[in-house]
């Protein structure tokens, strides 16, 4: 199939489904109460799913305990600690990148 | 129109949201520079940030495009990339209930990882879903039109960003701002250790469903772990 066709059917495609996904529950409880078990679980959607996005940009996992000893991972700890003491996006930005740029020049890997 | 882009609540989202897009920006980069890998023309690449709006998705549908995969692998590899939207419409539903259809339509398609957390946070606070809603309004507006100028900047000079720069991990540093300060109470760290080991472990499965099998370990740990809790608080 020609490129553009192609590109663009993905475009519309998934586009499509991602609103679809976004739309679901919002459309779905417009006019119902949620289940108290169901809202209580939704608390601790950002804490699982942001935390399952985040670590495999981070670790290069091969199953050793050496994928853990790099500069992202003590960057990204760095980070984590700024986020929690400060909730500020830009520091925890600044902190990260300054601490990954050190590590990377100090021990050049 | 006008009265929705002077009030203050939309102000505020807007204006709040523009740190959370400064580290973006890398994010988008990346994005622009694998829509021109995947063949794209510059109006492919705008199709792309503009419509599917997800980094997530963007990048493995361009990579997946450069590669020659079929277009319902690429479709339904990014549905599942994309479930985790599922998990945000729930969350944010019951605070979008007071609003009219036509508001609930339009703001679902501004949803994202970050204006959701923003977006939460602002809804937890005030009782007032009127102003949450244009707080959520300015913030996703704000987040789409750098997006935009992000993937366009990727595609037409990314490649002239030096790798050593590492700018790529500005991209978790972004999630991991919005995640850490969530991190105080027990049942929210266990639900996001339970979801780190878990998505390491599983991530020899194919299509990125490590990253929705985690979500749902963790979402289950962290539930388990506040129903206990209550349990066990003196009475």
């Amino acid at each position: 199939m020609e490129t553009a066709l192609k590109l663009w059917t993905v475009i519309f495609a998934v586009g499509a489904l991602n609103y679809l996904s976004r739309l679901s529950f919002i459309a779905l409880f417009a006019r119902r109460t949620m289940p108290p078990l169901l809202a209580r679980a939704l608390r601790y959607v950002p804490a699982a799913m942001l935390t399952a996005l985040i670590l495999p940009m981070v670790i290069d996992w091969h199953g050793t305990p050496a994928d853990l000893a790099t500069p992202r991972v003590a960057a990204a700890l760095i980070a984590t600690a700024v986020a929690f003491a400060t909730r500020s996006t830009l520091g925890t930005l600044g902190a990260g990148m300054a601490a990954l740029w050190l590590l990377q020049w100090s021990c050049a890997c | 129109m006008r009265h929705i882009l002077v009030a203050k609540d939309f102000r505020d989202g807007f204006v709040e949201m523009l740190p959370a897009c400064v580290g973006l920006v890398p994010f988008g980069l990346v994005c622009g520079v694998g829509a021109a890998a995947a063949g794209a023309n510059w109006l492919g690449s705008l199709g792309m940030s503009a419509i599917i709006f997800s980094g997530a998705a963007q990048i493995v549908a361009a990579q997946m495009l450069a590669a020659g995969a079929p277009i319902a692998v690429i479709v339904l590899t990014t549905f599942v990339l994309g479930l985790r939207l599922l998990m945000y419409s729930a969350a944010i539903a019951p605070y979008l209930k007071p609003l009219p259809p036509r508001w609930q339509n339009g703001l679902a398609f501004l949803l994202s990882d970050q204006v959701f957390a923003a977006g939460i946070r602002r809804f937890h606070v005030g009782d007032d879903p009127h102003g949450a809603a244009l707080h959520f309004l300015g913030s996703g507006i704000a987040l789409w039109l750098v997006w935009q100028l992000a993937c366009m900047a990727g595609f037409f000079v990314g490649n002239l960003i030096p790798s050593a720069w590492s700018l790529e991990f500005a991209v978790p540093l972004c999630f991991i701002a919005l995640v850490a300060p969530l991190f105080r109470d027990v049942p929210s760290v266990l639900a996001a250790i339970t979801a780190g080991i878990a998505v390491l472990a599983l991530s020899h499965l194919p299509m990125k469903l490590n990253l929705m099998a985690a979500g749902v370990l963790g979402i289950v740990i962290g539930t388990l772990a506040d129903l206990l809790r209550e349990r066990w608080k003196p009475r």
